[in-house]
């Protein structure tokens, strides 16, 4: 890892929304495991990510989370057509980010089951590459979009 | 940061329990750093450190400080919450406090596990959490569970070993039962096994004594030949519509109405059946294993082999091929009728099929058995003995390497054995055998029972393998993650007989303490209407999946103008909150998870841009 980006891994901050039934077992299962994972990951236990409205992960992004896992339990949640949902409404999140020039890889829906460990560490691990890639979020946020005229949202 | 609360400008009192785990956690975390940051907070009152947050002392700790410093909120930071959420709940409610003014912190299995090699950043890690629990503690608010009133009466659907097992018990709790099965007889695939694992016992006889004592047992109503053809209501109290089974039920009205304050569903499971010429399967040369215990034991005095398993010619060699259907492999297995790959291990196959080829040894000397296998798991107790008697017996095994399969093909006419079966075989170094045989047996798995429709009836969730899930597989096994159903028996995967009665032993029993009393009690984590937000847009009923979770109503204002204002139902309320994410006025929370309490943790955990330890002045706050 160079300089700055252990300056970004050190400074940057992701946020796991981990629904409680798969992937928050399955996060505890991979601390159990004794498996490492970046230190600047926090979980937030949720009985499903799908109750999070598209200005949660604004205000996310506005107060300085650098990336965000959502750990679903994908088409095996308990609740009837959940991930359907939530997916729609990441697919709407990402059309924001576009517009507002937010580089979309620093959210990420996943599934994690409740035994997933090794899913977890990949994902979690990925995302933190691409946050310690991009570095705070709040430079990006305060440089904007592109330019009109070199891509469209 | 969100508003703390409607007691105006008054803190909160807010106590911190920081648990060391006896090392397991302070051994990376640096528990007196961590304490002495939440005790910087101006809400929190007490900020503790202790060995044991669970022990007594920990738990007397709590209760005494409450009482004493007049806490109005508590938060430990500790193992993960499914652990001791419970306990420390129970610890507040003694000390008189509503029982969700309760936070906890997962510093334990999802800090100091988890980043051994860093104590620094999960030190910072560990603060931020509990940073983070301080700001949600401050905004909740007292809860009561929700009540229903409660049926004490339980539908069991499914009359195998699972479902029989679990009449009786519940019968035993003094709890009535209405017994549903499908076919026209009791006892589920065990009736056809043959003598059964690890107690010889024929399976007829086994289901025989179970049903003989349903019988006789007043509280059990059994209803054969029949099904279930709708559920409503919920815990404590659903409306099960049963209706007989006919040439063609599509359509057909349900019959009748039964009322019950749970379900327990005992559907087992189903055969896997080889695609066609997959092992040679529709040869009349190649049975199931099922089958094959079956002819062995209908025959048990015949010494002849060929008359004793109903076969025209002589038999001279048999083959058991093992993990027919079940570890599935993408790219070398072909998925069956339900395109699923089946990857899991059917697990009572190997020491079945150990015990078929150990026996056709014994009562047909001349006979030669192949067991061809990938892996042996004959893993309870005793089983292990299974597979080294049958060496003892003379069967000779043979091991497929983990990425091929054998293959069975019809052996030219000249040749002296209808059948041909090939493979390599790693105990010889992969040495490429070709073995004739008259006869093969092949283990096939245990799938899903066709339950798709009670699934969409019930919502009760199925796992990526198709078989009905659990809440959680150590911690909640029996628990489907719909309150009131619970899962018995291979309905909920792969097992054998002990493990399916005591799988439906477990959830009789949590039937008959979850209707014990004349209420239900039930998780008050349900949505919540903020009826001051609310404009009756509608949205949260046009996105619930739930009939009758949320609905609009007629409610008067000041003005005597009449509008529509949305209601919960609590009972019919699942909590996973899909209408909260679309209110247009944030009107809709879910009890205990709400988004006021979201952003105030994400903020806790922004709250310094450097990300570094904040400095701390020990001297500012009480530690113990
Ligand atoms: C080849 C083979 C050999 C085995 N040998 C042994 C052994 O030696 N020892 C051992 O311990 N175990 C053995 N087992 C495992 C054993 O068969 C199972 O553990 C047992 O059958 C599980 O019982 P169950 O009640 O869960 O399911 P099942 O036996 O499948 O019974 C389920 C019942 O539910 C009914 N049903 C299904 N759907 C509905 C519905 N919608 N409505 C109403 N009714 C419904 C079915 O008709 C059936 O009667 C063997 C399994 C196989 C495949």
């Amino acid at each position: 890892m160079d300089l700055q980006a252990q300056t970004n891994a050190r400074s940057t901050r992701i946020l796991v929304l981990a629904s409680l039934l798969c992937a928050y077992p399955g996060i505890d299962a991979t601390g159990q495991a004794h498996l490492d994972y970046p230190a600047n990951t926090y979980v937030l236990p949720t009985p499903d990510p799908v109750m999070f409205p598209e200005s949660f992960y604004w205000h996310c992004f506005e107060r300085g989370i650098d990336g965000i896992l959502i750990a679903s339990c994908g088409t095996d949640s308990p609740y009837e057509g959940s991930y359907e949902r939530l997916a729609a409404r990441i697919n709407r999140v990402y059309r924001q980010m576009k517009e507002r020039g937010l580089d979309i890889r620093r959210l990420r829906l996943t599934a994690i089951c409740s035994v997933c460990t090794k899913a977890f560490v990949k994902e979690v691990g990925d995302l933190a590459r691409v946050v310690e890639e991009l570095g705070p979020v709040a430079a990006e946020l305060a440089r904007g979009p592109e330019p009109v005229g070199s891509e469209s949202p | 940061m969100a508003d703390r609360g409607s007691e105006g400008s008054d803190r909160r009192r807010i106590g911190v329990y920081v648990c060391h785990c006896g090392g397991n956690i302070s051994d990376v975390v640096d528990v007196e750093a961590v304490a002495a940051r939440a005790g910087a907070d101006e809400d929190v009152v007490v900020a503790w450190h202790l060995q044991f947050m669970c022990s007594d002392e920990g738990q007397s700790t709590i209760e005494q400080d409450v009482r004493e410093l007049g806490l109005d909120r508590v938060v430990v930071a500790a193992c993960t919450p499914s652990l001791h959420e419970t306990t420390f709940r129970r610890v507040v409610a003694r000390a008189g406090l509503n029982p969700y003014l309760y936070q906890h912190a997962n510093i334990r299995e999802q800090v100091s596990w988890a980043h051994v090699h860093d104590q620094a950043a999960a030190t910072e890690k560990a603060a931020r959490l509990v940073e983070a629990a301080i700001a949600k503690a401050a905004l909740l608010r007292e809860l009561d569970e929700v009540r229903v009133d409660a049926v004490h009466r339980t539908l069991v659907v499914g009359g195998g070993v699972a479902g029989l097992r679990a009449a009786l018990d519940l019968a035993r709790w003094g709890m009535p039962v209405v017994l549903v099965e499908r076919s026209n007889e009791l006892g589920g695939h065990v009736l056809r096994l043959g003598r059964t694992y690890p107690t010889d016992e024929p399976g007829r006889a086994l289901i025989e004594r179970l049903v003989s004592q349903v019988r006789d047992e007043p509280l059990v109503e059994v209803r054969l030949s029949t099904e279930v053809c709708q559920v409503t209501g919920y815990v404590g109290d659903f409306h099960v519509g049963l209706r007989a089974v006919r040439e063609e039920t599509d359509g057909h009205p349900c019959d009748e109405e039964v009322e019950v304050g749970a379900i327990v569903v005992a559907t087992g499971f189903r055969d896997h059946e080889p695609a066609r010429g997959r092992y040679g399967f529709g040869h009349p040369r190649v049975v199931t294993l099922a089958d094959y215990q079956r002819r062995l034991y209908a025959a048990e005095g015949e010494a002849d082999p060929a008359r004793a398993l109903g076969i025209d010619g002589p038999v001279r060699a048999i083959a058991f091929l093992h993990c027919v259907g079940s570890r599935q492999v993408e790219g070398v297995d072909e998925p069956g009728a339900s395109g699923r790959l089946n990857t899991y291990c059917s697990r009572v196959c190997c020491t079945a099929t150990v015990r078929a080829a150990a026996e056709t040894r014994r009562r047909f000397p001349a006979v030669r058995v192949v067991d061809v296998y990938r892996d042996i798991r004959t893993y309870a107790r005793d089983q292990e003995q299974e597979y080294r008697r049958a060496g003892e017996a003379g069967v000779v095994f043979v091991r497929v390497p983990t990425d091929e399969r054998a293959t069975v093909e019809p052996a030219p006419r000249e040749d002296p054995y209808p059948l041909l079966v090939r493979t390599r075989d790693t105990l010889t170094f992969g040495a490429e055998l070709e073995v004739p045989v008259d006869l093969v047996v092949l283990a096939t798995a245990m799938e899903p029972g066709p339950v798709e429709d009670l699934v969409a009836m019930t919502k009760a969730p199925t796992g990526a393998d198709g078989f009905l899930l659990e809440v959680h597989p150590k911690l909640r096994p029996v628990e489907s993650a719909i309150p009131g159903i619970l899962l018995a028996g291979t309905a909920r995967g792969p097992m054998d007989i002990a493990e399916s009665t005591t799988s439906a032993s477990a959830a009789a029993a949590k039937v008959a303490t979850l209707l014990a009393g004349d209420q239900v009690e039930m998780e008050p984590f349900v949505a919540r209407v903020d009826l001051s937000r609310c404009r009756g847009s509608g949205e949260c009923v046009a996105t619930c999946p739930y009939p009758g979770a949320v609905g609009l109503q007629d409610v008067e204002l000041d003005e005597g103008v009449v509008v529509p204002r949305a209601y919960v139902n609590p009972v019919a309320c699942k909590g996973c909150g899909a209408c909260v994410a679309v209110c247009p006025n944030g009107a809709v929370d879910v009890q205990g998870w709400e988004m006021s309490q979201y952003l105030a943790m994400v903020d806790a955990i922004t709250a310094d841009p450097a990300g570094f330890p904040r400095a701390i002045d020990p001297s500012e706050v009480t530690t113990g």
